[in-house]
């Protein structure tokens, strides 16, 4: 089977989106299992997921048989649901892809393998330190084999499928690239996900359906060059059933199917008579959560988020006819995660997608604000306290996406916007956001920890000019060491540091130094790195999983050690990382 | 020649014997523990004040000399003829002191042979304009000369200064733009500073004493650059800050005669203990 491809129009884009959409999304967790640090947060896959899933949604808003509205449609979806660094970059790909495509209504062979060029072109120039051994490479040596495919007469099939062949041998060249995937043992968990997108397409022009996951566990996965796996990669591999994946879940989705139905009374047949609500809703609770039932006599309306609304549906149906339902799959919604610390904010938000207030100044904007991106109560009202105008939750597996940035710093009246990503997986979507908001000027601190954004935020002076700030807050960043205590989810070697699954490891400025089974030793000796003449200002931010006890004991350790020192400890109530050290 | 005499009111923090030395007259501001009343400087000094304070259920408060209270001084110290007299006192967006001051001037038979100054600034800021002053009238120079000396030191002298607590500036209604300082969650030490408004202001912003101090040499260095400086050091109730503060100037800033006073009762209501504040002015 397998229709012959001399050109690909809209309708066979949309079909090759949805399928690299599902694919991706049924390989996402094996895509965050290769990310090289053994971290809970460790998101590739679900910032990808989400991305082209934002992609794929707003392309099924504007259906179109011309190749290139498509395609722009998709284009526009990724540039705004960009999670991560690696969503950042795939948005690029795929802007490249719809500029090449824009005025085709469809594309034959060439233009196919050119537009692909097109895109790793645009990412190429978006990215200021292009590394070799990532998805950029690995989407440069794809669309070089499409391109040169394409010369020797392949059609749009043969041409996908050089993609995939040639961009699978450019991610297992990936360890010999960057030598902390070979100590790791893994491929790039950015080339991955791309490869998962490419399969897809592929898929949909050869006809058929991808392997299920099940599937991945057999020895030709394509995990790690030449077939071969080190035990790191084997013990690492994810199967969907390990309690890992439950842990990369957690800030998820349990029940994601959100439905609403309204049952018209009485079931045809039956006499009218009382609704009995309370065993109605004792019934359907078992179906899912966040359940709501307003019911009078011959009304009933229904809101559940359920795993199988087939199962719900049926239920009900014994009440009544079903009328106005409404299932969608919250999964693949992005913008509801994103919560906004500073200002009230509507709770129904928080399951739906975020409504932007169409606030029209008055006056024309002037000024200086702030937005930080922020994880954490605690953290939240320090960085409110301090200033911040608006902090955006980072959430505990998700990173906000280019559009959730932008909507916060709509919400901040004032001409110049300082945004501190603090967390070097955010700084490329936040740069991302500043070509979407023209209203406002945005100035991007690079800060790649909380405590760095938090030093940015110290040196932050209202009244002063931007290019004070701007110069004041970037050297404020070299001037704290950050350090960050969590758990292994898996085993590793990485930087020389032999990791076990569930040790606590430390991590300073983006390096793993330690890893110990006692959680205090892991912090003591974190600690100890980082203290330097004994004489430094120390903070302790307190995560969601601490205990007061053992920040006590922390603290007497410090005062007892270092006399000389500072030392401050605060509540942040930060998910992930029991505890943020700053070293001042 | 007419002779040209200096006066000045408690907020100056001269330290006595210099006062003294100078022969600068002093018109005292007052405070008040509830009912009682004292003059600052007069009845109560930096010390009891600090004690009394301690111990006080309420915050004291602050007020101005009146126009009758300058007039009395004014007229004592212009008994001789041809005496003129100049007249240097807090920042009138600190108090109403300058304001008493011009209006009994204007009470005076010859209002012309006293000109009233608003330093723009506080504490030794004051205080050092008016020994500057007292100076080069001793060097028999003019009462136009004199303020013409004021107007420079004023312009090339700068001051930072870091309180206790934010508190005192806060309640007694004088922290300025120092307030976008208030209500951070993490000890932020602001390195305060009087602009040239004569209104306190941040300078900075760090965390952690040490910093703080560093912090404050390093503005203290840009200030100087190539000049030739003097420096004094004041504080309320803080003599180990005071010595703290005095030593980084010898040694990093190369100061041989630091002046060291104490923060008096007035702006010891507005700053609170554990103040310490660092001058620099030319020489």
């Amino acid at each position: 089977m397998g229709k012959r491809f001399n050109t690909i129009n809209g309708t066979d884009f949309m079909h090759m989106i949805s399928t690299a959409g599902d694919n991706l999304n049924r390989n996402a967790g094996r895509v965050n299992a290769l990310n090289v640090f053994p971290v809970p947060d460790g998101d590739t896959g679900t910032n990808m997921n989400m991305t082209l899933s934002s992609g794929v949604e707003e392309a099924g808003k504007r259906p179109n048989r011309h190749l290139g509205k498509a395609a722009d449609a998709f284009s526009k979806g990724l540039l705004m649901g960009a999670r991560g660094n690696s969503g950042v970059i795939l948005s690029q790909l795929f802007r490249g892809f719809a500029k090449h495509v824009l005025n085709l209504e469809e594309a034959g062979p060439q233009q196919f393998a050119a537009a692909f060029q097109s895109g790793v072109d645009t990412a190429y120039k978006a990215v200021v330190k292009p590394v070799e051994g990532t998805i950029l490479s690995v989407s440069r040596e794809a669309a070089r084999s499409a391109v040169a495919a394409a010369r020797r007469g392949a059609d749009c099939a043969e041409i996908m499928k050089a993609i995939v062949e040639n961009g699978q041998a450019a991610l297992n060249r990936t360890p010999d690239q960057l030598p902390v995937l070979k100590q790791v043992g893994v491929v790039d968990a950015g080339g991955q996900g791309l490869l998962f997108i490419y399969e897809g397409f592929l898929a949909a022009l050869q006809g058929r359906i991808v392997s299920s996951p099940e599937a991945a566990d057999d020895p030709g996965s394509p995990d790690i060059a030449g077939g071969k796996e080190s035990p790191a990669a084997a013990a690492g591999r994810v199967h969907p059933s390990r309690p890992v994946q439950a842990l990369l879940d957690a800030g998820g989705i349990e029940h994601g199917y959100c439905t609403e139905f309204m049952i018209r009374r009485p079931a045809p047949g039956k006499q009218p008579g009382r609704f009995h609500e309370a065993s109605f809703r004792k019934e359907i609770a078992q179906f899912g959560d966040s359940l709501l039932v307003v019911a009078d006599d011959d009304l009933v309306k229904i809101h559940i988020h359920a795993e199988h609304p087939g199962d719900v549906l049926n239920y009900a149906m014994q009440f009544g006819e079903l009328t106005r339902i409404k299932i969608e799959n919250m999964r693949e919604q992005h913008s509801h995660i994103a919560e906004y610390g500073a200002a009230p904010f509507p709770p129904a938000a928080a399951q739906r997608e975020v409504r932007e207030t169409r606030d029209e100044p008055q006056a024309p904007l002037s000024g200086h604000g702030v937005v930080a991106i922020a994880a954490g109560q605690g953290i939240s009202e320090i960085f409110t306290s301090l200033g911040a105008d608006v902090v955006l939750s980072g959430g505990q597996t998700m990173n906000p996406s280019t559009e959730d940035i932008v909507k916060a710093v709509r919400r901040v009246q004032a001409r110049t916007v300082f945004v501190l990503p603090n967390n070097s997986n955010i700084v490329m979507a936040a740069e991302q956001a500043k070509e979407l908001v023209d209203d406002r000027e945005l100035v991007i601190i690079p800060a790649k920890t909380i405590p760095q954004g938090i030093a940015a935020m110290v040196a932050f002076q209202r009244d002063a000019s931007v290019q004070a700030n701007e110069a004041a807050m970037n050297r404020s960043l070299g001037g704290v060491r950050s350090g960050q205590i969590t758990y292994a989810v898996r085993d590793t070697e990485i930087d020389g540091i032999s990791v076990r699954k569930g040790e606590y490891i430390g991590i300073m400025d983006n390096t793993i130094i330690v890893s110990r089974a006692d959680r205090m030793e892991a912090c003591k000796e974190l600690l100890s790195a980082m203290i330097q003449t004994g004489e430094e200002v120390v903070t302790i931010y307190r995560g969601e999983d601490s205990a007061e006890e053992e920040a006590d004991e922390l603290e007497q350790y410090l005062i007892g050690k270092y006399p000389g020192l500072e030392l401050e400890v605060h509540l942040g109530g930060q998910p992930v990382y029991a505890y943020l050290f700053s070293v001042e | 020649m007419s002779k040209v005499k200096i006066v000045t009111d408690s907020t100056a923090d001269i330290p006595r014997e210099l006062r003294e030395f100078w022969g600068i007259g002093m018109v005292p501001l007052k405070v008040h523990f509830g009912a009682e009343t004292f003059e600052d400087g007069v009845t109560i000094g930096s010390e009891q004040f600090f004690d009394r304070l301690a111990k006080a259920e309420t915050l004291p408060t602050t007020s101005q000399p009146s126009p009758a209270d300058f007039l009395e001084i004014y007229k004592s110290l212009m008994t001789e003829p041809d005496t003129e007299l100049i007249s240097i006192h807090l920042s009138s967006a600190f108090s109403g002191t300058y304001q008493s001051a011009l209006l009994a001037k204007s009470m005076l038979e010859d209002p012309s042979r006293v000109t009233v100054i608003d330093s723009k600034s506080a504490s030794y800021g004051i205080g050092l304009l008016a020994v500057a002053a007292a100076e080069a009238a001793r060097q028999g120079k003019s009462a136009a000369e004199c303020v013409e000396v004021i107007q420079r030191f004023r312009r090339e002298t700068h001051v930072y200064f870091l309180v206790g607590s934010l508190e005192y500036l806060q309640k007694g209604g004088r922290i300025g733009k120092a307030a976008a300082v208030l209500g951070s969650l993490l000890n932020i030490k602001p390195i305060l500073t009087i602009d040239g408004d004569g209104t306190v202001s941040p300078a900075d912003k760090v965390r952690g004493h040490k910093k703080a101090m560093a912090r404050i040499v390093d503005l203290l260095r840009e200030k100087k650059g190539d000049r030739k400086v003097q420096f004094a050091v004041a504080h309320s109730n803080s003599p180990g800050l005071a010595e703290e503060m005095a030593a980084l100037l010898r040694e990093q800033l190369g100061a041989d005669q630091v002046i060291y006073t104490t923060l008096g009762a007035v702006i010891g209501t507005h700053v609170g203990p554990g103040t310490v504040a660092a001058f620099i002015y030319p020489e």
